[in-house]
């Protein structure tokens, strides 16, 4: 009888979910409600799960809950921890919900709101989810191990050093492009550099309270901070209102990025109770608070999408970022629909926490479509505002012009009617001297997400409050990514160097942990700096750097996962993972490719690099301006080389695993699969 | 309506639980449970388990993009 009804529900389901699609894809003219989105999302990661997950559980995978967990096997109270599936699935999904399913989305709102769209909800169903289940139940079977150590393992170990290595310029590339974000949101802007900056001593407060008062009580501390963290978004009004005040948190982008830079070092060097884990606490809660605030309010608001479907800069012209759909929409959005730095969560602590091998399915593949619907909404709120006042705040000055005058004329002769009116208004209504120029994605998204939230409650009065808690919602947990992966970053120099020089590997070796930090410091630092100085707004090419690498460790990770799967004699289902990773190394490798080689000078690296250089040659450059663009073009050179090698690395890594896959699919090899052994489980079926 | 508010009761509960657990508000209680369990000679107390346990996580990625 429950199957009979069954059939019914989901037919109705995939009926809804046809017609929304439909409804997105193929409405053209007037603006479309937001509701579409949402419904089309919804039934698309209802019928997925229900179906593909299913599929790979059953079939691929064949989840076994009779085998024991290594939290069953080694439960030590520490690491392996058996947790409730729900609470893992909360555990899971903070860890691999950061700024970039906010961020990717709003950039790619410059090809209109359906390549996104489309390519958050397939991308996320067809290989995030797939990755990160796959992965995740790859860890499992082997106690936890992480990606690095399964790619040594099961493809070779020049396999597991080239994991090791893209993990760490990834992580790189990561914190620079994040902290870029940060100081496109906060520069010229005192209400939201202060905010920013007074959580710095309410993490410290939390920190000693939780060390020395009362140790481990996270959530009385968290209550107490976030109550904090609220206040100080208000009161930053009252510091942007003061001249004196105003002036001294008015800093400039050079100023932030120096700024975040010390910052970095002092979170990674310091001891991790004191700082980066009180941030972290309250982050979680803010996080989840504003995602959750913005899901509700755009059920209840249902704004109108105003930004056509597709824009003209489908050419690849964009003023955000240069290049063409295909494949820069892909790369843009990587986090939301995938994202291989999850490989890393899914190999990491949540395989040492799991109860039974079943729940990996709702837990891996069931977090990373809530992450996709994450990016739904920020691209609904991105594409909810005027098109022209998205261009506006998204495009470099160099391209619309620094004053709102011009910004106006340049983005109306593209075909989005603007005025200079508009944006000074909405600047004046948000609290800010300008919204202009602020390429990251972070202030549009506050824009949008403040014009929801003063939709339900609090109206045009509360405008600018609601904008500032969004900058302050989207900084904060982007300097809990950067200050976390320092650390991390930290800790991998320290055991990469170990390696040649054994104090270094010692962890609690003072010098060693200063000169690692800095080394991490001084490498993300460089390419922020570079970043802040482009004429270009840095976005134009670091995000796409930070998309291909990315993508390319999702490469890594689907490569891993593939191999495991023929080891195991699962060729039959072979393409649910190959299909994926062909896709990333097509996209990647191409990405890459027009990155370095494009005679396009906004995209190639080395194309605008010549020409600047052809530039200085025919003497029209300013002489005062010929050292920055020296440097302009060493930085152009630096990034095309970062580029190829991260490609190079991915192509030796594909050729040792095709080595590996070809001994076994001819039998030359027997597949040795370092899994761990069965253990029966001796917990009840309930338990 | 008695039912009904104890089905409510036990909601909040659980979800206070599962709010604890998440946070890892309760974590020192499940480490002292398992020591206990695996009769552990001289468990860590609060303050040393909470360094140590901050030090563990934050050695390894554990926050993504």
């Amino acid at each position: 009888m429950k199957r009979l009804l069954q059939i019914p529900i989901w037919t109705t389901v995939a009926v809804l979910d046809a017609v929304a699609l439909g409804t997105i894809a193929f409405h053209r003219g007037e603006p479309i409600n937001a509701t579409w989105f949402v419904l089309a999302a919804a039934c698309s990661y209802l019928v997925a799960y229900r179906l593909y997950s299913a599929f790979i559980a059953a079939k691929l995978l064949a989840l076994d809950n009779s085998r024991a967990t290594p939290a069953e096997r080694r439960d030590d109270g520490r690491d392996f921890v058996p947790t409730n599936k729900w609470v893992l699935f909360g555990h899971h999904f903070a860890a691999i919900a950061g700024p970039g399913p906010l961020v990717g989305p709003t950039l790619a709102a410059q090809f209109g709101y359906l390549p996104g769209t489309l390519w958050l909800i397939a991308g996320a169903a067809f290989a995030g989810c797939v990755q990160d289940f796959v992965i995740l139940f790859c860890s499992i079977r082997r106690d936890g191990k992480t990606l690095g150590e399964m790619a040594r393992d099961e493809v070779s170990k020049r396999g597991g050093l080239i994991a090791q290595l893209a993990v760490l310029t990834i992580m790189i590339i990561l914190l620079a492009v994040v902290a870029l974000v940060v100081v496109n949101a906060l520069k010229s802007s005192p209400w939201a550099t202060f905010t920013l900056a007074m959580t710095i001593p309410i993490a410290l407060l939390l920190g000693v309270y939780l060390r020395y008062f009362r140790p481990g009580r996270v959530l009385e501390a968290s209550f107490i901070g976030v109550a904090l963290v609220l206040f100080v978004v208000v009161a930053g009004q009252w510091v942007a209102d003061s001249p004196y005040l105003a002036k001294l948190f008015t800093l400039s982008g050079v100023t932030l990025a120096f700024v975040i830079i010390a910052y970095g070092f002092a979170a990674s060097a310091l001891p991790v109770w004191l700082l980066l884990a009180p941030r972290d606490y309250l982050s979680a809660f803010i996080k989840a608070g504003a995602i959750f605030s913005l899901a509700a309010g755009i059920l209840l608001v249902r704004p109108q999408v105003l930004m056509p479907p597709l824009t003209r800069f489908v050419d690849g012209s964009g003023p955000v970022f240069a290049g063409k759909i295909f494949p820069f929409c892909f790369i843009t959005i990587a986090c939301g629909a995938i994202s291989g730095f999850h490989s890393l969560i899914s190999s990491g602590t949540t395989p040492k926490m799991i109860q039974r091998e079943g729940h990996a399915r709702f837990i891996g593949y069931g977090a990373m479509l809530l992450e996709s619907f994450v990016g739904v909404m920020a691209m609904v709120a991105a594409c909810a505002m005027t098109p022209g006042v998205y261009f506006a705040i998204n495009s470099p000055a160099s391209i619309v012009g620094a004053t709102p005058e011009a910004a106006a004329a340049t983005i109306s002769s593209w075909g989005y009617p603007l005025s200079a009116g508009t944006m000074t208004g909405l600047a004046h209504a948000v609290g800010e001297q300008t919204l202009l120029n602020r390429a990251g994605g972070a202030p549009s998204l506050a824009v949008g997400m403040a014009q929801i939230f003063s939709s339900t409650i609090g109206g045009e009065r509360l405008l600018s409050i609601w904008y500032h808690f969004a900058i302050m919602f989207e900084a904060l947990f982007i300097l809990t990514v950067l200050d976390a992966g320092t650390r991390v970053g930290r800790f991998m120099i320290q055991e990469l160097g170990g390696r040649v020089w054994k104090p270094m590997g010692r962890m609690n070796w003072m010098p060693g942990i200063l000169l690692s930090s800095a080394l991490i410091v001084g490498a993300w630092g460089y390419f922020l700096y570079q970043g802040v100085v482009d004429p270009l707004g840095g976005i134009n090419s670091l995000w796409p750097l930070f998309g291909i690498s990315n993508q390319l460790l999702a490469a890594v990770a689907l490569v891993v996962a593939t191999t495991i799967l023929l080891k195991m004699g699962r060729l039959k289902w072979i393409w649910v993972t190959l299909l994926p990773m062909a896709w990333l190394v097509i996209i990647t490798m191409t990405a890459s490719y027009q990155k370095i080689f494009s005679p396009n000078a906004r995209i190639g690296f080395l194309s605008q690099a010549n020409a600047l250089a052809a530039q200085i040659a025919a003497g029209k450059i300013a002489a005062a301006k010929i050292a920055d663009t020296h440097r302009n073009i060493f930085n152009l050179r630096l990034d095309a080389v970062v580029t190829a090698v991260l490609a190079a690395m991915i192509l030796v890594l594909l050729v040792e695993a095709l080595a590996q896959w070809y001994a076994i699919l001819t039998r030359d090899r027997a597949p040795v699969l370092q899994e761990t052994p069965y253990v029966a489980t001796q917990w009840a079926e309930g338990d | 309506m008695l039912a009904l508010w104890l089905r409510l009761d036990d909601a909040l509960q659980n979800f206070w639980r599962g709010l604890r657990q998440w946070s890892g508000d309760s974590a020192y209680e499940t480490y002292l449970a398992c020591a206990e369990r695996q009769r552990a000679k001289k468990p860590l107390s609060a303050t040393e388990f909470y360094v140590e346990q901050l030090n563990r996580k934050y050695s390894r990625p554990n926050r993504c993009c």
